[in-house]
């Protein structure tokens, strides 16, 4: 091994690290305010990048179907559960704004030719398409579970995944997608070459990081949405309710999930079942955080994508076993770290 | 005995099943009895001990992999050259192996708390899904084919019917032996793991023992499943042993009941049956120009989830007619010998001593210089205003603390390094001040819990009830404590059904079940109405006629007034009085502290 | 009625339900069209309405299994389809791991099976089991010497394997080197990765280390791309060949400018306007034309050797009636004997030579060596 290779492997592992790192992330996010572990997340993210996929190579989308079977599920819901309430007009509007927001969607994929639009226009309508998925998945699947023991919310996650993954074969089939660079450059520094894919991966997901950094330490709002697992009267003081905190947290999800799978989407092939992997690789991210600490977990699975670029290099039919086998001592480090009184 | 008559039922069923039923039902039905074997190890480590595990795969393609390593090998090393491909000693070194890869994986995971533990089972499973695939010499992903049938006194078992009959008879061993396991003294401290560790190692409960005998259990049956895989379908390869297949396995068993053996079956057969049936309806109703299946299973587990979150099991239950389900299946011998006691130390012989006991959390100081004394044969009373630091001192008296400086001693012994299993072992049993018991068992079991460390028989036998005799004593030692505590008519009623005060009572019983010298209360009479407060009094006075030494820290003035011996005011973390009870009641510094000093 | 008694019953009535056919032949198919081989299973599965209707006067019914890839499955649905439905043949499964595991039972019950699965190991060697299987892919050998053939041409003394860790990567991996050392190239680097894998990087680095003549990518499907555009970029320079497993359009989409100059050996089925007309050529020519009008977009290899299973029992099974009638152990006995003496049949993949010896039946007309140009197939002469 040689510098050139040790730093392509680097550039490499930095890559996937900083998309696990945006994933577990949102993992945290999804677990401290709803104490969900949000497996299909990878799904998301596969999702985003056949989905961009299918828009580039002019193959017809079907996934605005799903959005709008259940963007139609969730707005008779809303009717449903006001039946025999007055409605006021606040919910009137929003019912309203639901079913505009699913026409103006509707009429951009069936009236433009959406494999000319630019790359911008693409990814933009790809996240509204994905996006609304993440609050509805919450409403439909999650809420009616809200006191659930955290195993039962555990296997209901996992099978959210199953069908998803289902989901994701009959839409996309079962070839797998890439998509086209950002831009194809190559930085030339002494000599090694780094791919301006990879930069535009690596800046992205940072800028990402920050906002969310930003969003959730910094403004009061996000505090709030952050206390509303454990905070409940202070978050409603701020007009946050556990429910609203539950669809704005995976809302936020959907967003970083799509938006991780059309970033790597250039770099990568990704399969309807590439999911799982992925975003176990951020749930490992999200452990050496202690489920707790967003720093450590963006690190940790920045530390992962490193280690999984090295063994492959190393040891490539072993990569998986070395990943996985490395959580062990971190996990036992971080539950003797936790305070021992579990019990209750 | 309606239950006895459906196992009867069941298992005539069983027996003319393969006589009458196609091939293929029987297919399925040997299927499903694989898959339950597995999912019966998770009910008794998900369901009772409240370990997730989706590591079981795992487990059941390691003693796969090595009977085929056995069987198929045409050339073994020496040392393993006399086993002569028979499965049998397949069965018998996959059954090792895997307990001895339990023990390590189980010693390096079973201490993660929460969300960790099932995480970790994530990663050791797909390492060792990952490494079945790396193994060359056993066909890497591609598999290995033609793995000898089972061979049983020369009768070749290689069709379908035979499996039959082993598999379901094996399977029926395996919910014979967890279902007496759950009903013994072993089996007792495992289904105290669920929410009750703090207290099942205060009654000298090893938690973390009884973990790793959950574990282990629960991968042998999943080994034992997995060589009857190898032997039934006499091909494998690493996919069935992959993370889905051990989520698959946690479908099961949360679809059946995760916390009942009879749901282990119920979750095997519902979950094959409903692929199956997916996978006919669903071309029929859809068109099979689509893969709709994973879909509509991933939603239906949502639905079964959203509707009936503990399973099918306690659903179909509560269809049954309530004389059916009688809680009551524990029967009591009265004419068991009663149980040996320890001898009590000489009265009025000093027991527990605090010495200039500090406790620092960070810069606060929480006790300070703290000394007492208690004396076999005395009532001693700890009380204080709110936040003056009695639970601090209790918890350090009590093991579950360390003292920052100086030190207790309990019989002459240092309790630094100790732990609370090992005080409670020495002979000091306590209650808590938030009650801690487990409110689905009853009221028998949840005190009987408290004479553990009385039992000496291990798991072999309790899964075998050969402990019968052993057991019936330590039942009618819990029996005689709870009759004692004046709780005689709740014996068999679940423990979450008591009135808090009720509950109080049932923890003084746990703990005098342990036979103690020395016995910590923690507000032993809040919630307790007069009369019962009455009553509890005259039990204390006649345990300390016995010779029981008793600390009591209590906020009910008059409840301690007329039974201490002694007092001890504790006020900001230190001592402000001791002395009798008129002498405390006079005391200035103490109505100062009380009362917010006398005008 | 107690728990057990229910499930049987349920059991019992799910045997009921499945529909009640009047037809005279009956043909399982079992293919993997969803779990990880599901872009083997799909083209397998959509390949169905197109096999024969009838043969010899009889109609032939398709009763259509999926396993989701899960060799568990696989057994389930083949009992399923010899116990419950009396089958007279099978075609699949999807799989070459699935495949292994059901040998036994096809033997056990004497029904043939008729496997469009890449392993020659399901045929070879020869066994009294393996009497019951028919292979309808050419055997990775038969491609494999067609690529080393051009390698020696070219003089390749040096190779580079990356293979996929599933049963095609580990078959090819075994085939290649034993053909390269018979050939006296070198196999100086042999890796390999998850078909999920979202990166390739370290081992494409190890493979340019090692610096080999060419480099030979092992993969099914559209696995096969990303290891070549991430060799590209890494700035391989030398030749790249592919398997079969690369013979299908999105490796061309997926691939892009990277893949352009691969060499990879397949049926002429990618190359059909370039080839010479044969027979086979009429044959797949018709099967491409069908599979696009009732799905819109082109089969993948893997279809046609469903396809190509169709047409053998077609051929057989006039042969068969004249001894037995269909339902029977004597007619599934006289089926295979029928499959087994196979000539010049000409198919989708090439022309069929079944011989008790090979089950297979392949010959050189099985495969061309095909290029990409201009982002095209295009067939390599000589």
């Amino acid at each position: 091994m040689n510098v050139q290779v040790a730093a392509l492997l680097g550039q490499d592992g930095l890559t996937n690290g900083a998309i696990y790192a945006l994933l577990s992330l949102s993992i945290l996010l999804v677990f401290t305010v709803t104490r969900i572990l949000l497996i299909p997340l990878g799904e998301f993210v596969t999702f985003g990048a056949l989905t961009m996929a299918a828009i580039q190579t002019g193959k017809p989308l079907a996934l605005e179907w799903l959005l709008a079977t259940l963007m139609l599920i969730d707005i008779a819901l809303d009717v449903y559960s006001r039946r025999d309430r007055t409605v006021s007009r606040k919910q009137y509007q929003m019912i309203a704004l639901k079913a505009a927001y699913l026409a103006v969607v509707l009429f951009v994929t069936q009236t433009f030719t959406l494999s000319e639009l630019p790359m911008l226009a693409q990814s933009i309508l790809t996240l509204c398409l994905i996006v609304p998925m993440g609050p509805i998945m919450y409403r439909l699947f999650f809420q009616p579970l809200a006191d659930a023991a955290p195993l039962v919310l555990l296997i209901v996650s996992i099978a959210v995944h199953v069908a998803m993954v289902g989901i994701g074969l009959l839409l996309f089939g079962p070839e797998g997608g890439h998509t086209k660079p950002f831009s194809n450059s190559m930085l030339q520094i002494s000599n090694i070459f780094i791919k301006s894919q990879a930069l535009w991966v690596i800046f992205s997901a940072l800028f990402l990081i920050l906002a969310l950094f930003f969003a959730f330490e910094r403004t009061l709002y996000g505090k709030a949405l952050r206390a509303a697992a454990v905070n409940q009267v202070g978050a409603r003081l701020l007009g946050i309710s556990p429910v609203f905190a539950g669809k704005a947290t995976f809302a936020l999800a959907a967003f970083i999930g799509c938006a991780s799978g059309i970033l790597i989407a250039p770099i990568t092939t990704l399969y309807y079942d590439s999911g799982f992997v992925i975003s176990l690789k951020g749930f490992v991210g999200a452990i050496i955080g202690g489920l707790a600490s967003y720093p450590i977990a963006a690190f940790g699975a920045v530390v992962v994508g490193l280690i999984e670029a090295f063994s492959m290099f190393w040891a490539s039919s072993y990569k998986e076993i070395i990943v996985f086998t490395l959580i062990i001592p971190f996990l036992i480090w971080r539950s003797m770290k936790a305070s021992h009184v579990e019990d209750e | 005995m309606k239950p006895r008559i459906l196992i009867i039922l069941v298992a005539c069923v069983a027996l003319l099943a393969p006589l009458v039923l196609p091939s293929f039902q029987i297919t399925l039905l040997n299927y499903i009895g694989l898959y339950a074997l597995v999912v019966l190890g998770l009910v008794l480590l998900t369901g009772v001990g409240g370990m997730t595990s989706f590591g079981q795969a795992a487990f059941v393609g390691l003693s796969a992999y090595t009977t085929t390593y056995l069987t198929t090998t045409a050339a073994l090393p020496d040392w393993l050259s006399w086993t002569n491909g028979s499965p049998w000693f397949g069965l018998v070194f996959g059954l090792l192996l895997t307990a001895a890869i339990a023990l390590i994986l189980g010693a390096l995971t079973l201490r993660l708390s929460g969300h960790y533990l099932p995480l970790g089972t994530i990663a050791w499973g797909i390492s060792l899904y990952y490494f079945f695939g790396t193994m060359t010499s056993m066909g890497g992903h591609t598999g290995v084919s033609d793995i000898p049938p089972l061979t049983f006194f020369g009768l070749i078992l290689d069709q379908g019917e035979e499996m039959f009959y082993v598999i379901w008879v094996i399977l029926a061993a395996a919910m014979f032996i967890t279902h007496n396991l759950l009903s013994s003294r072993e089996g007792r401290a495992i289904r105290a793991l669920k929410g009750g560790q703090l207290m099942a190692e205060a009654m000298g409960v090893n938690t973390f023992r009884s973990k790793m005998i959950a574990f282990v259990i629960s991968a042998l049956f999943a080994a034992l499943s997995g060589w009857l895989y190898a032997h039934t379908q006499r091909f494998i390869n690493p996919s069935p042993f992959g993370l889905h297949m051990g989520i698959d396995y946690l479908f099961m068993a949360l679809i059946g009941g995760v916390s009942s053996v009879w749901g282990a079956l119920l979750g095997a057969g519902t979950l094959t049956i409903m692929k199956q049936w997916l996978e006919d309806l669903l071309p029929l109703i859809l068109g099979s120009d689509g893969q709709y299946e994973s879909i509509v299973f991933g939603l239906l587990i949502v639905l079964l989830m959203q509707r009936s979150p503990s399973g099918l099991w306690p659903f179909l239950v509560k269809l049954t007619p309530s004389s059916w389900r009688s809680n009551n299946h524990l029967t009591i011998d009265d004419n068991a010998k009663t149980l040996d006691r320890r001898d009590l130390p000489a009265r009025e012989s000093l027991l527990l001593e605090a010495k200039d006991v500090t406790r620092r959390f960070g810069g606060l100081i929480a006790n300070n210089k703290m000394n007492l004394s208690l004396h076999a044969g005395e009532i001693l009373a700890l009380i204080g205003p709110n936040g003056a630091g009695k639970s601090t001192m209790f918890n350090q008296l009590s093991a579950v603390d360390t003292p920052t400086e100086g030190e207790i001693i309990f019989r002459g012994k240092s309790l630094k390094g100790k732990n609370a299993r090992q005080v409670a072992e020495m002979g000091m049993s306590r209650t808590f001040q938030h009650v801690k018991m487990l409110p689905t068992m009853s009221v028998l079991e949840n005190v009987a819990l408290g004479a553990h460390m009385r039992g000496q028989k291990g798991v072999i036998s309790a899964s075998l009830h050969l402990e019968r005799e052993e057991e019936q004593r330590l039942l009618k030692e819990a029996k005689l404590q709870i009759e004692r505590v004046g709780l005689g008519e709740y014996v068999f009623e679940e423990a979450g059904n008591l009135a808090l005060g009720q509950q109080r009572l049932l923890e003084i019983a746990r703990a005098l079940c342990s036979d103690p010298c020395a016995l910590l209360l923690d507000e032993p009479a809040a919630g307790l109405r007069f009369l019962e407060k009455q009553a509890l009094a005259e039990l204390l006075v006649k345990l300390r006629g016995e010779g029981l030494a008793i600390l009591l820290v209590e906020h009910d003035m008059d409840f301690v007034m007329n039974l201490a011996n002694r007092i001890v005011v504790m006020e900001f973390g230190e001592l402000i009085a001791e002395g009798l009870p008129h002498e405390i009641q006079t005391n200035p510094a103490v109505l100062e502290a009380y009362l917010g000093g006398v005008e | 009625m107690s728990l057990k008694s229910r499930f049987l019953l349920l059991g019992c009535l799910l045997s009921t339900m499945s529909v009640p056919s009047f037809a005279d032949i009956k043909v399982g198919v079992i293919s993997s069209s969803t779990g990880p081989i599901a872009l083997v299973g799909i083209p397998q599965k959509n390949s169905i309405p197109l096999l024969p209707k009838e043969a010899a006067g009889e109609s032939i019914t398709y009763i259509p299994l999926n396993d989701s890839s899960d060799p568990t499955a696989t057994v389930k649905a083949f009992k399923k389809l010899i116990d419950e439905e009396k089958v007279d043949a099978i075609i699949g499964p999807s799989g070459s791991g699935n495949a292994m595991g059901v040998i036994q039972f096809a033997a056990k019950s004497g029904t043939p099976m008729l496997a469009p699965v890449g392993t020659a190991a399901v045929v070879l060697p020869m066994t009294e089991q393996k009497k019951w299987v028919f292979k309808t892919t050419q055997n990775d050998d038969l491609i494999a010497s067609a690529l080393v053939d051009h390698m020696k041409r070219t003089g390749v003394k040096t190779l580079g394997l990356i293979g996929t860790a599933d049963p095609f990567g580990e078959n090819w991996s075994k085939v290649m080197r034993k053909l390269a050392s018979d050939n006296s190239i070198e196999i100086v680097a042999n890796e390999s990765f998850q078909r999920q894998d979202t990166s390739i990087t370290g081992q494409s680095l190890k493979l340019l280390l090692a610096s080999p003549d060419a480099v030979l990518i092992a993969a099914p499907g559209s696995s096969s791309v990303l290891p070549q555009t991430t060799l590209k970029s890494t700035g391989y320079q030398g030749q790249i060949y592919q398997t079969h497993g690369a013979a299908l359009d999105p490796f061309l989409k997926l691939g892009g400018d990277a893949v352009e100059g691969t060499i990879l050996a397949a049926s002429l089925m990618l190359v059909l306007d370039q080839a010479p007309e044969t027979p086979s050529k009429a044959i797949a020519t018709k099967y491409v034309e069908d599979y696009q009008s009732l799905y819109n977009k082109k089969p993948a290899t893997f279809g046609g050797n469903v396809f190509d299973a169709g047409l053998l029992l077609e051929t057989a099974i006039p042969t068969a009636l004249k001894t037995a009638k269909p339902g029977t152990p004597e007619f599934r006995a006289a089926l295979r004997d029928a499959l087994e003496s196979t000539t010049e049949l000409s198919g989708t993949q090439g022309v069929y030579n079944i011989t008790p010896e090979d089950h297979s039946g392949f010959d050189e007309r099985g495969r061309v060596l095909i290029t990409v140009k201009n982002g095209k197939w295009q067939l390599l002469e000589g």
